[in-house]
């Protein structure tokens, strides 16, 4: 049976549509926002957030506590349009799941829209 | 164990993320995105590519689950659930490979849980009357829509790909008509019941007017989903239903 992992190894046609990375500016983003978090630094992370997503950023502040993790984990991502889900993992004590939304702005700044804390949650499920 | 059980007790990677189909609508909605947009574009295609291939996966193990949650359901039926799970493991490796094909994986996209709210019946009659005749009956539709625009596109690969998988869509839709029918002999109560929860899919799958009647559309130049008249004629829908479906596309598109 052809192997499936490797695309080269596929019989059959070979992708024809173009790839679509997601834009550096969107991890850096996203580094940008989860640092401001793992440091406790709400008024940075509120900065990069929309007004529709303050609660979710106080829900999600909540959950982590401040100097508690030193590293990001980056566990899913998809997209809806020019919109960016991002799952991540902070291990630690205690561990973190969370995701959040990533779209830019009218001045071309990638900004938070809404985020999950999903620690403890089964499944792909994201309320 | 539960029946009828929710979304967020699917078996998923932890990397995929799925939301809710009015959430995804929203967020499109705020990028200044029709709700639906039409495959005509290569991203389009793509994400509508990954939509159909994750609608095969809930398709598969609705069936699966309707094989499970009724044990005491006839023989024939419990096999023709069982086959229909692996055709839909077909199809999703179909529409997987396809997903690829166009430059794009599994789970780039999210995925929506609106096909999976649509099985959630607790008698297998009305359960194959939502699932097999109105969510199959809508692959109909939507298979014929994009073999038609695989043709304008004069792309052979997901033109053919698509047209194998609406043939066995067109056996699951029958399977449907069938056990919705036999489930229900002598019980005029139970079938309006199953009838009615299909009447309640297909009006979810109008779209607020996205889908027409090919009759109510002056020139088809594919922008609009049309009801897939030949193949669900094949499918056992018989001229009364499918006139049904048309008033219901047209009640919708008067929203």
């Amino acid at each position: 049976m052809a192997d499936l992992g490797f695309r080269e190894n596929v019989m059959g046609p070979q992708p024809i549509g173009k790839i679509v990375e997601q834009p550096p500016e969107v991890r850096e983003a996203a580094d940008h926002f989860i640092h401001a978090l793992m440091r406790g630094d709400i008024d940075a992370a509120k900065a990069m957030t929309e007004p529709q997503a303050y609660d979710d950023l106080k829900t999600l502040a909540a959950a982590i506590a401040p100097e508690r993790h030193d590293k990001i984990e980056y566990i899913g991502g998809a997209r809806i349009a020019r919109h960016f889900f991002l799952k991540v993992r902070l291990p630690g004590t205690p561990p973190v799941k969370f995701q959040f939304r990533l779209g830019q702005n009218p001045a071309g700044e990638w900004t938070m829209r809404e985020a999950n804390d999903l620690t403890g949650r089964r499944s792909a499920w994201s309320r | 164990m539960q029946k009828c059980i929710p979304v967020d007790r699917l078996a998923r990677p932890d990397d995929w993320i799925v939301v809710r189909s009015r959430q995804a609508r929203e967020i499109r909605d705020e990028q200044g995105m029709d709700a639906r947009p039409l495959p005509f574009d290569e991203e389009a295609l793509r994400a509508r590519l990954h939509g159909i291939y994750t609608g095969e996966l809930q398709a598969m193990e609705a069936a699966g689950r309707t094989l499970f949650d009724f044990p005491d359901a006839p023989w024939e039926f419990q096999l023709d659930m069982a086959r229909q799970v692996w055709d839909e493991s077909r199809h999703a490796e179909i529409f997987q490979r396809l997903v690829e094909y166009m430059g794009a994986k599994p789970g780039e996209y999210v995925e929506t849980e609106i096909l999976w709210r649509c099985t959630q019946a607790d008698d297998p009659a009305a359960r194959v009357a939502g699932i097999n005749r109105g969510l199959e009956g809508l692959a109909c539709d939507v298979f014929d829509q994009l073999i038609r625009i695989a043709q304008r596109n004069g792309d052979e690969v997901i033109e053919r790909a698509v047209d194998y998988v609406l043939a066995d869509e067109i056996t699951h839709v029958r399977m449907g008509s069938k056990w919705m029918r036999k489930l229900t002999e002598g019980d005029p109560d139970r079938l309006a019941r199953a009838q009615a929860f299909q009447e309640m899919v297909d009006e979810v799958f109008n779209f607020r007017g996205g889908r027409r009647a090919q009759e109510d559309i002056a020139v088809d130049d594919g922008l609009i989903l049309t009801i897939a008249r030949e193949a669900r004629l094949l499918a056992g829908f018989s001229e009364e239903e499918l006139q049904r479906l048309i008033e219901s596309t047209r009640k919708s598109s008067a929203y």
